[in-house]
């Protein structure tokens, strides 16, 4: 008896639309990354509530992959980060509108 | 109400005041080390919701080795703190709260509506060697793509980050 | 003789296609050769067929065309003696015109096109003539209505010319639609089209039905025959090559109405009120052309009103129930009518495209060859005496004298005041043309016309002043008209006059004729008549303003209600509800281009949306549920 269910789901919803909100208003490209890992992150608490709800144990399973794909993808990201860093000069997003129209 | 609700609560507390914290900084750096604080709370969190051993993967992998990589490339790209220019910060701000305060809204319904409203969470702890039995027993295909897929994270980050004249060739 | 009548109709028809799908490859001669040729075998099948008919009736039945349920139509003929007659006249008279144009159109460019029209128009009336059923009657009445307007509206590149074409097959319209009527009315009274049947079957026909089908035949045969109201049409359609109006203005077509009246007598008869209608609309057209005639200048238009006057005796003869009276006028009429219009075609040509008479003149001396035929041809149409149209409207005369009540008198003086006044503008116009004048012509003026043009006339020239002897009241070979038409149901053969009646109008109306051409020849002497009423010449020169007076009741409306629809309705409405809807997407899409900023903080906010609008749909989703 810790809380209910749904107050967890409503923590982690909040916990999602600041990431969003961060990914959304920001233009500094590490900081959009920022937001997308904080989102990824509040998945992970839904996934992990929701194996203690139903006392099974893939919800937990499914965080580890959660990890590991966020690694894979933050690696990669900023990666490319850095790649285009050096082309350009800027991480500002706003600078790279090449493809308007 | 438990003690272990009260603690959930501050839990809760310390997250959200970290993370609207982090998002909002101009300061990458100063922004990271909220997001870093974030984790620590989460990690505790799962703690108390019954996953220790995923507590401790969040403490070493997510706030430990994701949050430090992107300190260093703060670091190496010398990233500058974004200028203060008055009418701006509104003008990226305000559709972002707009939306978001909609969706929390409609996620607001679809949880209050849903099932299990008021289903509460009992206390258990899933011991780890259970995990580790059952995630290699039913999932070791998935364990081993996952390790590929941080393969080829590997081979691209690498590729993509070589100095030298791998600038013109891409 | 099947094979004879089916020749009779198919030469023209297939010179008409040849002429038409050759389309000017062929050279001219032979394009004119071919289609006066075709005419001729048309002309030696009409007097094979005559010969061989004797008096008899024949029905000849071809092809079965329509056949639906209970209704049946096919290709039929009717020949007997009037049908014989008719034919003979036909196509002897297009066989002249063919070989008159032949010259005629010599210097024209479209020449393949005008001999298909002329052969296919042969075809249609001779259709008309031998059909026995009405509604082979019909095509042959359209295909007649249409070879008008294509020969009318020949020269379509003058929008005057191609809006007269367009006026005469409008008006006929107005007609056909009447006789449209009249088909399905004798379809539902009697259950056949077949004339012969109709002619047997005539038991059962109320009063009132034939009263009706007696006027739509009426209405039917105005529009065709430019019966008033009908008229308009014929003054315009002298917009068309000169003989053109020779076969279709004079022999043919106009007299095509009088013809269907001949062929359903039996039908008309029947009811007195019909006839009497007829009667009137025949006198009051007669009057009417005469006087019209008497104010114009243009020499196709003096002869235009001069036919709508003739075919109104025709039309009177038969409301006076004498057809024997009407078809003898029809023959007369026929050969000298389109006579004077091939002189005038001659003059025409000879004087560069002249119309006007009173820019004439001195034509005697200048043109010698064409004086003579112009000068048989108007006292065949002034009703001399004794010679070509005197016998024919003499007869006329005493049949509607004749007639029963008051008001054929009144009829009768009305053809008489008009048969007195056709002298008058008929020599009005020959002096005008022909006399001895100081403002006439000279002889550098006239353009060389081939001579052939005024020998071909002869022939015409010669039948029709001694037109007479088909019919005469008098000597051995008395009535051979009439009597050859006595097998007609309805024919009377001898005018049941009392004696001396006949004898006395002839002499009397003789006389008055005579007096007035020496009237004429005084008024006209050079240097012109001496008096001048502008009011009363501008209001016979206007065919007594019956055209002004159609088109401000009907065309001036008509046209406002078509400018309505076309540009408030259609152009405003329509069309801009179109222009609408497209600019409407136009400044969609352009307003959606905003969107497509090229800046990520943009996608990312809109995947945003997308999430939002996403889980909205899930919540309206499970809380509607």
């Amino acid at each position: 008896m810790i809380v209910p269910y749904s107050h967890v789901l409503i923590l982690a919803s909040i916990i999602f639309i600041l990431g969003a909100a961060c990914a959304v208003a920001r233009r500094n490209l590490i900081m959009i990354l920022v937001g997308v890992e904080i989102m990824l992150n509040a998945a992970a608490l839904v996934f992990i509530s929701a194996s203690l709800f139903w006392q099974k144990l893939p919800g937990q399973a499914f965080v580890i992959f959660l990890f590991a794909v966020a690694a894979a993808e933050v690696a990669t990201g900023l990666a490319l980060i850095v790649h285009i860093q050096r082309r350009t000069g800027s991480v500002i997003s706003d600078d790279y509108n090449h493809m308007k129209g | 109400m438990t003690i272990f609700g009260i603690i959930f609560y501050v839990l809760a507390a310390i997250i959200l005041i970290a993370t609207v914290l982090s998002i909002t900084r101009r300061t990458v750096m100063h922004a990271i080390i909220y997001v870093v604080i974030s984790f620590f709370a989460m990690a505790v969190l799962f703690y108390l919701l019954g996953a220790p051993f995923l507590a401790l993967l969040e403490v070493i992998i997510y706030a430990g080795a994701i949050m430090v990589l992107f300190i260093f490339i703060v670091m190496m790209l010398r990233v500058e703190a974004t200028p203060f220019v008055p009418g701006q910060w509104l003008r990226q701000w305000f559709p972002a709260v707009v939306l978001s305060l909609i969706s929390l809204f409609i996620m607001g319904i679809l949880i209050w509506q849903g099932p299990g409203r008021d289903a509460t969470l009992p206390l258990a702890m899933a011991a780890p060697r259970a995990l580790g039995q059952f995630l290699l027993q039913h999932y070791w295909l998935a364990v081993e793509i996952a390790s590929l897929l941080l393969f080829v994270a590997l081979v691209g980050a690498y590729y993509l980050g070589h100095k030298g004249d791998s600038g013109e060739k891409s | 003789m099947d094979i004879i009548l089916l020749l009779m109709l198919l030469f023209p028809l297939a010179g008409a296609v040849l002429n038409a799908v050759s389309a000017g490859r062929l050279p001219r001669r032979l394009s004119g050769n071919v289609a006066s040729m075709a005419v001729l075998g048309s002309l030696i099948m009409a007097i094979a067929g005559f010969i061989l008919l004797g008096e008899r009736t024949l029905v000849v039945s071809l092809v079965d065309w329509v056949s639906v349920e209970n209704f049946s139509a096919s290709f039929a003929f009717l020949y007997n003696p009037l049908a014989a007659i008719m034919a003979l006249m036909v196509t002897f008279v297009s066989f002249l015109i063919h070989l008159y144009s032949v010259s005629f159109m010599r210097e024209d460019k479209d020449y393949c096109r005008y001999f298909a029209y002329l052969n296919l128009f042969v075809f249609s009336m001779l259709v008309i003539t031998l059909a026995d059923n009405l509604l082979f009657f019909y095509l042959g009445w359209e295909g007649v209505g249409f070879c008008s307007y294509a020969l009318i509206g020949f020269w379509y590149q003058d929008p005057e010319k191609a809006a007269a074409g367009r006026k005469a097959f409008v008006v006929t319209r107005i007609g056909d639609v009447a006789f449209g009527i009249a088909i399905a009315l004798s379809f539902f009274l009697f259950g056949s089209l077949s004339l012969t049947y109709i002619y047997g079957h005539l038991g059962g026909l109320t009063q009132v039905s034939a009263t009706v089908l007696g006027l739509l035949l009426l209405w039917g045969a105005m529009g065709k025959s430019a019966q008033l109201p009908l008229t308009v049409w014929l003054p315009d359609a002298m917009a068309g090559p000169t003989p053109v109006s020779a076969l279709i203005h004079a022999a043919t077509m106009v007299t095509a109405g009088a013809y269907l009246l001949i062929r359903l007598f039996p039908v008309v008869r029947l009811s007195p009120l019909a006839l009497a209608a007829i009667a009137g609309v025949g006198a009051l057209t007669t009057m009417y052309g005469s006087l019209s005639a008497l104010g114009q200048r243009d020499i196709k238009k003096v002869l235009a009103y001069s036919t709508i006057s003739q075919v109104g005796y025709m039309v009177l003869a038969v409301g006076a129930a004498d057809i024997i009276g009407s078809m003898f006028h029809l023959l007369s009429h026929a050969l000298f009518k389109s006579l004077l219009f091939m002189c005038a075609g001659y003059v025409i040509q000879a004087l560069d495209d002249e119309h006007d008479i009173f820019r004439m003149g001195n034509l005697r001396r200048l043109l010698p060859h064409i004086y003579w035929p112009f000068l048989i041809g108007a006292l065949c149409l002034s009703a001399f005496p004794m010679i070509g149209g005197f016998f024919s409207k003499d007869r006329i005369l005493l049949a509607t004298f004749l007639g029963p009540g008051i008001i054929y008198k009144v009829f009768w003086a009305m053809a008489l005041l008009a048969a007195f006044l056709t002298p008058l503008y008929t020599f009005r116009m020959f002096f005008a043309v022909f006399q001895e004048r100081p403002g006439g012509r000279s002889a550098e003026e006239i353009k060389p016309v081939p001579p052939f043009m005024a020998y071909i006339l002869w022939p015409l020239a010669i039948l029709a002043f001694c037109d007479g002897l088909l019919n005469l009241p008098f000597g051995p070979g008395k009535d051979w008209l009439a009597r050859y038409f006595s097998v007609l149901a309805g024919a009377v053969v001898a005018l049941p006059a009392p004696p001396g009646y006949e004898l006395s109008m002839s002499v009397g109306s003789g006389a008055v004729i005579l007096a007035v051409l020496l009237f004429t020849y005084v008024l006209y002497r050079p240097p012109g008549p001496k008096f001048s009423a502008p009011r009363l010449e501008a209001f016979l020169f206007e065919g007594l303003y019956l055209d002004k007076l159609y088109y401000s009741v009907f065309v001036v409306p008509y046209e406002r209600l078509a400018r309505f629809w076309w540009q408030t309705v259609d152009e405003g409405g329509i069309d801009r509800g179109l222009d609408g809807t497209a600019q409407l997407f136009a400044m969609l899409s352009r307003g959606l281009g905003y969107w497509a900023t090229g800046r990520l903080s943009t996608y990312v906010k809109m995947l945003l949306v997308g999430l939002t609008v996403f889980f909205s749909a899930l919540a309206v989703r499970w809380y509607l549920w």
